[in-house]
């Protein structure tokens, strides 16, 4: 068993690369070679990781991805448990479907990021993509960078923290402005569990609490970094 | 064996096996982590009458709790793992859930065994409350006017923690016992794991098991430590001594508190004591011994 199992992007490919099994859990059992002999998609081509990854370790729920991965998709996605930190941009779908566990992306996302999410935690240090956290039934996605069109539609229980500026649907209401205890914990531990830079003002700072998705209204929350508590911004103007 | 003069009793504090918990309370200054940590704690000096023993282990900086603000770690001591559930879940609920800013931690994170006080106040929310998983924790997030309260599921709990070590300090006066206590108190303060539960760390009603007279008191007075009976019952004291104050030590595991009481009667140890001794029960009812020349072998 290694501490590691660590993905490193080794070929060039034209494309996009579908890597559907690269989650932490599937690796707790697996060997080097039964890792890199795992599925992946090329457009509609069949081929296995170990075509465009150098795996090493093995037998371990940590695992890391590096390489430029921004065409790289479904990273994460139907995660069980397990940390998955991917060292740079990612692509689409990252986390889609994960049940549990927790990973970290030290770059940004495509589109679908933390879509369809039943538990868990998936952090952005970049930006995300379009319909970010897409019909989320729980768990929480942080997202330090901006947050692209469209998030938490259809979303249930998630919970969608951003720190860098989002454009909360109008599907989405304000029902306060206050600290959340959990957020400062849960970026307390980002920085202290993964080394993820946190600035001391979103630590404690004030955040607003939207409630939605309208379109199946529970108890979805986009929680928005209020960095000065203006209330002239866009999102205030509208409500 | 003697202390700069003062005569360490060839005898033993009996103690007993005890599940312990560590609550950490974090807010948002020292004042309100207090203010939680003190009516947490309160009320708390023996299991026989409080239900559980607890007090204030010591207070956090920012870079020691969970989410870096102060926080205090305090120490609850029940006479099983249930039993401390309970207490658990009455006194988060009532002096931590109710005090502004505060959160609440699990203080023994590595511990297998564990108690679901947090999951059990978690219904306060009126199933508003929500959770959240961080580094494989589950935590609480329950709406109270203020915001939110957050807690943590589950406490871990140390089965084999001890309850009852103890020593007295036997003095010429009740200033010189007083002294003495208060500076082995001081000298016990900050050792990790041990607690004080009694008022300012001392005990000035040390008791036997049950009653001579009374038979449904399950502890009177220990009259053979009481100065004013010395020559009216069947006193442990010699002539001269006129005042005795006891500690009452529980800790995580038997080291620790071999530790404080090696430090608490080492600061005892000043002029106008005359002895230190410990309380017991001949051996027979707890399982943890703390003889007291053992411990202070070394110390002259």
């Amino acid at each position: 068993m290694s501490e590691f199992v660590t993905l490193s992007l080794r070929a060039t490919f034209e494309g996009q690369l579908d890597v559907e099994g690269v989650a932490a859990d599937r690796f707790a059992d697996r060997s080097e070679r039964e890792i890199a002999a795992l599925p992946a998609r090329l457009g509609a081509r069949t081929a296995r990781l170990g075509d465009f990854f150098d795996v090493r370790g093995e037998r371990s729920t940590r695992v890391r991805v590096d390489g430029a991965l921004a065409q790289v998709h479904g990273l994460g996605a139907g995660m069980a448990s397990g940390e998955l930190v991917i060292d740079g941009d990612a692509g689409r779908r990252v986390a889609a479907g994960m049940t549990g566990g927790e990973i970290v992306v030290f770059g940004s996302t495509g589109a679908e990021a933390a879509a369809r999410v039943r538990s868990g935690l998936v952090v952005v240090a970049g930006d995300v993509g379009r319909d970010a956290a897409r019909a989320m039934i729980a768990g929480t996605l942080v997202v330090c960078g901006r947050t692209g069109a469209e998030p938490g539609r259809a979303s249930t229980r998630g919970s969608i923290v951003s720190l860098g500026g989002i454009a909360v649907p109008v599907t989405y209401w304000l029902a306060c402005t206050y600290k959340p205890s959990h957020v400062r914990l849960t970026l307390k531990y980002l920085h202290r569990h993964y080394g993820l830079a946190i600035d001391e003002r979103v630590l404690d700072g004030r955040y607003r609490r939207y409630c939605g998705d309208a379109g199946s209204p529970d108890r979805g929350e986009i929680l928005e970094w209020a960095p000065a508590l203006s209330s002239n911004s866009a999102n205030d103007r509208r409500r | 064996m003697k202390i700069r003069g003062v005569l360490i009793e060839d005898t033993f504090a009996e103690a007993f096996t005890m599940a312990a918990a560590r609550i950490v309370v974090t807010a948002v200054n020292d004042r309100w982590a207090r203010a939680a940590a003190v009516q947490l704690t309160g009320f708390a000096t023996s299991v026989i009458a409080c239900k559980c023993e607890a007090a204030i282990e010591r207070e956090l900086g920012p870079e020691e709790t969970p989410d870096a603000r102060p926080g205090i770690a305090m120490l609850v001591f029940a006479m099983n793992a249930d039993n401390l559930r309970k207490r658990l879940v009455e006194r988060i609920g009532q002096a931590v859930l109710t005090c502004p800013t505060t959160s609440c931690f699990d203080g023994l994170p590595d511990l297998a065994d564990r108690v679901p006080a947090g999951r059990a106040l978690r219904v306060f929310g009126d199933r508003f409350q929500t959770s959240t998983v961080i580094g494989g924790e589950r935590y609480w997030r329950v709406p109270v006017l203020e915001g939110e309260f957050l807690l943590q599921e589950s406490f871990g709990v140390q089965k084999k923690a001890v309850g009852g070590g103890n020593f007295l300090i036997l003095a010429e006066d009740a200033e010189s016992a007083l002294a003495a206590a208060e500076a082995a108190v001081a000298a016990i303060g900050g050792i990790r794991g041990v607690i004080l539960p009694f008022p300012g760390g001392v005990a000035r009603s040390g008791s036997k098991v049950g009653s001579r007279s009374y038979k449904s008191l399950v502890a009177s007075t220990n009259d053979a430590y009481c100065p004013t009976l010395r020559l009216t019952t069947d006193s442990a004291l010699t002539e001269g001594v006129n005042s005795v104050l006891e500690l009452v030590l529980d800790g995580l595991d038997a080291e620790s508190i071999r530790h404080a009481m090696r430090a608490g009667i080492e600061a005892a140890c000043r002029p106008g004591v005359r002895a230190i001794t410990a309380g017991n029960y001949g051996g027979k009812l707890g399982k943890v011994h703390f003889h007291l020349r053992q411990i202070m072998s070394g110390v002259s």
